[in-house]
């Protein structure tokens, strides 16, 4: 099972209502875009799908990832539960002055030995494997470089390569192509659909661009004021339920590519 | 294993000889320090310092005795006062020569410039044995002490401040005629006023710490009072005056606080500058000033009359010429090499203990702890030091240590809370365990900041191991105290100009290494 959410509500700490109700289930292995207005709550969704919120007074409701009943779960057993979650996070993680091949090796903390961690500080523990994460993001030649060299859209294939390298069993992506090109953008969401098919991982990730999410997801999730308006397979999704979605954000529905132009053509990642 | 050159880390090779060329040079410098770590757990010194401290069990309270406390509290805290007031009045003139701002194209000044080095480089302590010489025992060698050495201090930082703000009303200024000093005033004051301020206040809090170690040498205060209470053995006495010292260092702390909290408050609208809280400050201030003068009851015209010139000359004129021989600059190159190692070792201890501090996850227990190290000074502790491991190198740097950390672990812990929190929130939600996520989530944010503070703290602390020597910590400070108690001018000279020249040195490499790692 990829994931089980029942009944989920989430409170910020000063009364506001993040999540409210929330059913949704995924297999392992199922794809999903989340997609609706800034604010409507997908960044919150995908950090109570990352663990974020276990053990806090906000989360209400029953979270299952990967088998394992999130509060039901010792500090020990969260950590191992973790390391199978990568998460490409909206504003890359990275410090400024880390090389990038710390910064992609780090996303096996999680399941290095201590001693090996520590080492690789000090020597690079596996530069082959952090290169070929790099270069499926198109990035082998910064492998050395500083991660405060990069541009804003090249640091954000470096936290890319980094989950790449982490393999883990559920890939969550908030906004992961948000500083790219639409032609860097529609190839990157492409790697990291292709990436979890290879390896049978559940992929959930959050996007802004409507026509991304329909021609490369098989099933949309729509979601509005924190709760979920629709959630139907890609081919199913009407265009009235998603002016519906977007009603108040103006005429257009937002996409990668100007409307009329050459949309991204429907399955565009199979 | 033979790697193809594609697959090594092109740092590795620099990252190695950086590692060999730092070992090479940290290992004589421990051996130097004769740090021996087991001597702290020896069971005759661990007794030695268990009966120490039991002693200090109960505090002295007699009736008697709090009324020397009482006044030796007071002149210390006029003795800060006093000497503030002198550091200002020279530092104001020296910082304008100095100073970069307002003039159209930079000036060397270098009289004014290697006036203040001098000055700064020339630890207070010295001063205050100097001074005690012509002045004999008393606060007014520690007010003159303070005013030189804060004086220099304060007219280096005050210059950096005024470069460091905006340049353009202070040129627009200057373009319509006014001359610099006006528009120094009109254009750069405003801006700069304060941090100008905080700063001075920061220094105020750090003349008290200052003061009472200076009494270690005679200069009066409570650091006299805790030097005859040592010497007698009196522990109760000298945990009553750490106590009070303890209290005073807490108290300035809210104090420096709670003023530079009042400088951010808005100004009311009104013509006239004065409010009642910049007016209650100022005449707080003229009093303080007045009482401490009056306290101290120093003969402040006699210092400047006829005669003690002509003993000052006199008595600087015993240090020259310098004793150059061969034999006295080998002993002089030994305690510097000595004294070094003591401000390495105790500041790279420092660093390590302080970290330890500032990540420890029990924050009030830590944060008390760290006040504590911070609050008593490195003479005091290395008198307790010298007790653990017996005279020598290590005390000093042991005591430079304790002392510094506490110091350290507060910037730290100040340093990481300011580091940016998604890259170690990142590595945690992906498995990594709280400390690898703090070495490759944190560490490389806060790093620089770090590193700058610790260098920056040796640089203060070349200086304090100079005086360690005082106390039997071994340097260029027991040589000098030697010397000096023999009436060996001339070979104290030598020290002096070692201490100097070893202060400067030590100011450039740290430069140099924050530049070349921040």
């Amino acid at each position: 099972m990829g994931f089980e959410l029942q009944g989920l509500g989430l409170a910020h700490a000063n009364g506001t209502v993040a999540l409210a109700d929330i059913r949704l289930a995924a297999r392992q292995g199922e794809n999903i875009a989340l997609i609706g207005p800034s604010g409507a709550g997908k960044t919150s969704l995908l950090s109570v799908l990352g663990t974020a919120w276990s053990g806090q007074p906000g989360l209400q409701g029953a979270v299952r990832v990967l088998d394992s009943e999130l509060s039901a779960l010792h500090a020990r057993a969260l950590r191992h539960l973790r390391a199978r979650i990568g998460t490409v996070h909206q504003a890359p993680p990275l410090p400024g002055r880390q090389r990038v091949v710390t910064s992609v090796l780090a996303g096996r903390l999680g399941q290095w030995p201590a001693w090996k961690s520590l080492a690789s500080l000090a020597y690079p523990a596996d530069i082959t494997g952090a290169r070929a994460a790099l270069a499926r993001v198109e990035l082998e030649d910064k492998l050395f470089a500083r991660c405060d060299q990069l541009s804003g859209g090249q640091l954000q294939r470096a936290g890319i390569a980094r989950v790449l390298y982490q393999q883990a069993a559920l890939v969550l992506a908030d906004e992961p192509v948000s500083a790219l090109d639409p032609a860097l953008a529609l190839a990157t969401v492409r790697l990291l659909v292709a990436d979890a098919a290879q390896r049978g991982a559940t992929l959930v990730a959050s996007l802004h661009a409507v026509d991304l999410a329909l021609g490369c997801f098989a099933r949309i999730v729509g979601i509005k004021a924190g709760r979920i308006a629709f959630d139907l397979p890609a081919d199913q999704v009407s265009e009235a339920q998603l002016q519906a979605l977007y009603a108040g954000e103006g005429q257009q529905l937002p996409t990668l590519l100007p409307a009329r132009a050459a949309a991204v053509p429907m399955n565009a990642c199979r | 294993m033979p790697l193809k050159p594609a697959q090594r880390d092109p740092a590795s090779r620099a990252r190695l000889a950086h590692a060999l060329l730092a070992l090479c040079i940290l290992w004589p410098l421990f051996e130097a320090a004769q740090v021996r770590p087991g001597a702290l757990f020896e069971a005759g010194n661990l007794t030695v310092i268990g009966n120490f401290l039991a002693a200090f069990l109960p505090p002295a309270t007699g009736s008697e005795f709090l009324g020397y406390l009482g006044q030796a509290t007071l002149q210390t805290l006029a003795i800060a006062t006093a000497g503030m007031m002198l550091a200002c009045l020279l530092a104001v003139p020296l910082a304008y020569l100095v100073s970069a701002a307002g003039r159209d194209r930079p000036t060397l000044n270098p009289l004014a410039r290697s006036l203040l080095t001098v000055l700064r480089g020339i630890p207070e302590l010295v001063w205050a044995l100097v001074f005690v010489r012509v002045f004999g025992l008393g606060p007014a060698a520690g007010v003159l002490a303070l005013g030189l050495t804060y004086g220099g201090m304060l007219a280096k930082v005050y210059a950096e401040i005024l470069e460091s703000t905006d340049p353009a009303p202070a040129r627009a200024l200057r373009h319509s005629g006014a001359r610099r000093p006006l528009a120094i005033l009109y254009g750069l004051v405003p801006q700069a006023a304060k941090e100008l301020v905080s700063y001075t206040v920061y220094r105020w809090e750090c003349a008290i710490r200052a003061s009472v170690v200076m009494g270690f040498v005679g200069a009066g205060g409570l650091g006299q009072l805790m030097d005859q209470s040592m010497k007698m053995l009196n522990g109760g006495e000298a945990a009553s005056i750490l106590l009070t010292f303890l209290l005073l260092v807490f108290a300035a702390d809210a104090l420096s606080n709670a003023l530079r909290r009042a400088l951010d408050a808005a100004p009311t609208a009104q013509p006239s500058p004065w409010g009642w809280r910049s007016g209650t400050a100022a005449v707080a201030l003229a009093l303080a000033v007045w009482a401490s003068f009056r306290l101290l009851d120093m003969d402040l015209p006699a210092l400047f009359s006829h005669e003690s010139a002509a003993s000052m000359g006199q008595f600087v004129a015993s240090f020259f010429p310098m004793d150059l021989s061969a034999e006295w600059l080998r002993r002089v190159a030994v305690g510097t090499w000595e004294t070094l190692a003591i401000s390495v070792v105790g500041t790279l201890l420092a660093a390590v203990l302080g970290l330890v501090l500032a990540l420890a996850p029990l924050r009030p227990v830590s944060h008390l702890l760290l006040n504590l190290l911070r609050s008593v000074p490195e003479l005091v502790w290395a008198t307790i030091t010298a007790l653990a491991v017996g005279l020598g190198p290590f005390a000093g740097a042991l005591a430079l240590a304790l002392h510094t950390s506490g110091v350290l672990g507060r910037l730290y812990a100040q340093a990481l809370d300011n580091a940016p929190r998604a890259p170690a929130s990142a590595l945690a939600l992906s498995g990594a365990g709280q400390g690898l996520a703090f070495l490759y989530g944190t560490l490389p944010g806060a790093g620089p900041q770090l590193i700058a503070y610790t260098l920056y703290r040796w640089e203060m602390n070349i200086r304090m191991a100079a005086i360690l020597g005082f106390v039997g910590a071994g340097g260029l400070g027991q040589l000098l105290y030697f010397e000096l108690s023999l009436f060996h001018y001339s070979q104290a000279a030598t020290v002096i100009v070692a201490m100097l020249a070893l202060s400067i040195g030590v100011d450039q490499a740290s430069a140099w290494l924050r530049r070349r790692m921040g």
